[in-house]
């Protein structure tokens, strides 16, 4: 229980050397990618929680180069005509994967009893260029897509130019304006629905908390705050409101890191509840428990799974 | 209601059911008898929505708080050992990588 209490004696000695210093506008820190503006946020709100078995295997058979089975049983939603009624499937598939991790290369792919195909790359093509690619292939037509990104990583700037098929571009940047503040925007056109969006981001961090806002032209605004409250305890809160289909949701989560295990929980204004254990039984060997409650719908759902390696 | 008994059995036959038709007509009897019947409607809400309340603050104190608690007594354990095993042998206990 002790680690509830914040250590407040030694955040007031920060905070008053940290104002001493005179503020370096020619010397700030690289901001963050745009993409990963909530991620703080979204490690402890956005946990993936899951249904049914899952068993995660793998191997490394280099120092480089390794193999993983993943296993997974359990019912996936359909989505159905009514909304009321959620109609459950129960699946099972296996999965096969291969990756290489290299400090300059990165290839991971992983392929379904399905017929799905996903593979991802990541290269380094200099110090401050950054080539990522995604792409997905399915049996069916016209259900395959990939997406090229490039990133390029400036001294306070980061710029990433986005490609994918269906005539898919987009842009966004992301500039620190102070030590602590950065702001962002992103542009992007996509080629079938004929749609083009535009977004702004900011976020302002500390060592004790990280505050985030986005606005898109879709019509979403997300803000969200997170305090860290020791080194094993984050608490962190969210909100997102649409303002064309007039959706609210708040949610408020926990994040517990201790040695052995770590817990997530969260509690939605849309009535659903959801935790997520993650426990270390041994070397390499971890358990996973993750349960969502949803009171207005009346839809359980639990999972275990077990992680080897 | 004994009384009015005894006193029913002093009169007529169609006296007493006279009288006891006329109090259970009036306005206060009829009244009376509405205000039970809401009385009662409103404490089956009352239990109903208390049941309700119960079980959802039930089910979620189940799922964010108890994983939790328990987590958090392994690793205050975690520790004792450790404190007890720094004093035993002088030194910081070996993490078991």
């Amino acid at each position: 229980m002790a680690d509830l209490f914040p250590p407040l004696a030694t955040a007031q000695v920060d905070a008053k050397t940290k104002v001493d210093e005179k503020v370096d506008y020619s010397n700030l820190p690289c901001p963050v990618p745009y993409d990963e503006v909530h991620r703080e946020a979204y490690m402890s709100l956005k946990a993936e929680n899951f249904e049914g078995f899952r068993f995660d295997f793998s191997k490394g058979l280099n120092q480089k180069f390794s193999l993983s089975h993943s296993v997974m049983m359990g019912p996936t939603e359909v989505p159905s005509q009514s909304p009321d009624t959620t109609i459950k499937i129960p699946v099972a598939h296996y999965e096969f994967g291969a990756n290489y991790f290299d400090p300059k290369l990165m290839l991971v792919g992983r392929v379904m009893t399905d017929g799905r195909l996903n593979a991802r790359l990541k290269a380094d093509l200099s110090d401050k260029l950054i080539l990522k690619a995604n792409a997905q292939l399915t049996g069916e037509p016209h259900m395959s897509h990939s997406v090229f990104n490039f990133d390029y990583m400036g001294k306070d700037y980061r710029a990433q130019l986005q490609l994918g098929n269906n005539a898919l571009v987009g842009a966004t940047y992301i500039q620190s304006v102070t030590p602590r503040l950065s702001l962002g925007g992103e542009v992007f056109w996509a080629g079938v629905p004929r749609k083009s969006g535009l977004g702004y981001a900011a976020r302002y961090e500390t060592d004790q908390m990280v505050a985030s806002a986005q606005v898109a032209s879709t019509g979403n605004v997300v803000m969200n705050y997170v305090q860290k409250i020791s080194e094993k305890v984050s608490l962190a809160t969210d909100f997102v409101y649409n303002y064309f289909s007039r959706d609210v949701v708040a949610s408020v989560g926990y994040d517990y890191i201790l040695r052995q295990s770590r817990i997530r929980g969260k509690v939605d204004s849309n009535g659903v509840t959801s935790a997520l254990l993650e426990e270390r039984l041994s070397m390499g060997l971890n358990f996973l428990l993750s349960a969502e409650i949803d009171h207005k719908k009346k839809d359980y759902k639990f999972g275990f799974g077990l992680t080897v390696g | 209601m004994a009384a009015k008994r005894f006193g029913g059995a002093g009169k007529s036959g169609g006296g007493d059911s006279n009288i006891l038709a006329k109090i259970s007509n009036s306005e206060i009897v009829s009244q009376g008898r509405r205000v039970a019947g809401d009385a009662v409607g409103v404490s089956k809400k009352l239990l109903r929505s208390t049941g309700k309340a119960a079980w959802i603050a039930g089910t979620t104190f189940l799922i964010l708080v108890v994983p939790l608690i328990i987590e958090m007594d392994r690793e205050a354990q975690l520790n004792e050992i450790d404190l007890q095993q720094a004093s035993l042998l002088g030194a910081p206990a070996q993490r078991g990588f």
